[in-house]
């Protein structure tokens, strides 16, 4: 592009966000004065106003949908890879390759780093979990829309942006470091896990607020015209990313933790 | 509940869970898992292979010094041997040589010996020969001495007849 290209294009850029921003003064309400701020942030924790209907039948929270579009997502993208990628694979890697021998180096060395002694099935879930939550939290960048029970329409967020999210998660990570416990150490490892009872709570409830802080600020930052412009691409697409990086890390890390805690066996010295 | 907590949905979300365990599982873990132990295990196998087989060339190379040095000792006992048996050999020829040597002076002198004696014998005869003439002749110019002479010689060769025996 030569310089009186370059000159066209900056001028022609900045005439269209000069209307677009106009347009936006003259017919927006800068005061947001429409739904209050609290009833915004409140129906951002709890979805108690905004159902979507599950297959046209149950009306469920959107984080629902969000979790089994990611499934489905993470479906089609995994059955794509199986067929034309896994069986072409080298002892020399390419570039995708290597992403996803690392992704999967990364979550089976972090078990086995861990959990030295007993590994296999706790390096699938925490991949599982590891993909789950980045692939969950990163889709809440896509903002796709989906018409709730309303009448309205809503952005779907990251699935463990719901408390029914982040609880299952908390339970299911539980009750595999509670198998992890019965394998290594059959009743005594059953104790063992019992014992940090309040372990599904405080992991299911720290994802949770991790990412309904990330979804709290967003909602604030969108609510206010003046900070809509610039602002959001740093706060929502940093915080996303980071939460779903720190998370994913967070919870897989913790898990393998307690795995290898309770599934460690004890022996005796007499 | 509070919170908007919904066991159906607690339900729900563990089902997806639990299905996209079990979908990553299949689709995507345990396959890349399996590459990449198996390439792991392949190299091991090529690094116990290599391993092995520095082993053996290790012990090839032992084998093979040892081997060397039994050959250095071997050779240093036969060149000992071959020493000793030249130098045995050179002692011989030496003495040989010697004796040879001693033999042909003796051959030598005793041919001179016999040489010189014959030489003299040769020259006594001459020397008788040339006396005899010269006598001879003498006692021709002198008739008186020529039966002297006769009877000389006669007298001589009956004595040597004698000496002969």
């Amino acid at each position: 592009m030569d310089k009186k290209k370059r000159t066209h294009f900056i001028i022609i850029m900045l005439f269209l966000l000069a209307l677009i921003l106009v347009g936006v003064f003259l017919t927006g309400n800068t005061s947001g004065e429409e739904e209050p701020i609290g009833e915004v942030m409140r129906d951002a924790v709890l979805h108690e106003n905004a159902k979507v209907r599950l297959l046209g039948i149950l009306p469920v929270n959107p984080a629902l949908i969000s979790a089994y579009t990611v499934t489905g997502i993470i479906f089609v993208f995994s059955l794509i890879v199986r067929i034309f990628v896994i069986p072409k694979f080298s002892n020399t890697p390419g570039r995708f390759q290597l992403l996803l021998e690392q992704a999967v180096g990364i979550f089976d060395g972090l078990a086995e780093s861990n959990s030295p002694h007993r590994h296999k099935f706790l390096g699938a879930y925490v991949f599982t979990a590891g993909v789950y939550i980045f692939i969950g939290t990163m889709f809440e960048l896509l903002g796709v829309m989906v018409p709730t029970t309303s009448g309205g329409t809503i952005a779907l967020p990251a699935p463990l942006a719901d408390i029914n999210g982040a609880i299952s998660m908390g339970v299911i990570s539980y009750c595999v470091i509670l198998s992890g416990g019965i394998a290594g150490n059959r009743f005594k490892g059953v104790l063992n896990t019992l014992k940090d009872f309040s372990l599904p709570i405080s992991m299911s409830f720290r994802l949770f607020g991790a990412l309904l802080s990330g979804a709290l600020v967003t909602e604030l930052v969108y609510y206010y015209i003046t900070t809509s412009f610039i602002i959001p691409i740093f706060v929502a697409v940093m915080f996303t990313m980071l939460h779903a990086l720190i998370q994913a890390y967070v919870l897989t890390m913790l898990t393998a933790l307690f795995y290898g805690e309770v599934s460690e066996t004890t022996t005796t010295v007499n | 509940m509070p919170l908007n907590i919904d066991v159906q949905q607690i339900l729900l979300h563990m089902f997806n869970l639990v299905l996209l365990f079990g979908i990553l599982y299949v689709l995507l873990y345990k396959p890349v898992h399996d590459f990449m132990a198996k390439r792991e295990e392949e190299y091991k196998d090529r690094e116990d292979k290599t391993r092995d087989a520095l082993s053996d060339a290790e012990k090839l190379k032992g084998d093979y010094e040892k081997m060397i040095k039994e050959t250095e000792a071997d050779l240093a006992a036969k060149r000992a041997e071959l020493s000793a048996a030249a130098e045995e050999d050179r002692e011989k020829i030496i003495s040989d040589a010697h004796a040879r040597a001693a033999q042909i002076v003796d051959e030598a002198r005793n041919k001179a010996q016999s040489e010189h004696d014959r030489l003299m014998a040769r020259a006594q005869s001459e020397i008788a020969e040339y006396v005899s003439k010269a006598a001879e002749k003498i006692v021709l110019k002198d008739e008186s001495l020529s039966d002297d002479f006769d009877t000389f010689f006669e007298s001589m060769a009956q004595q040597k007849e004698a000496d002969n025996g």
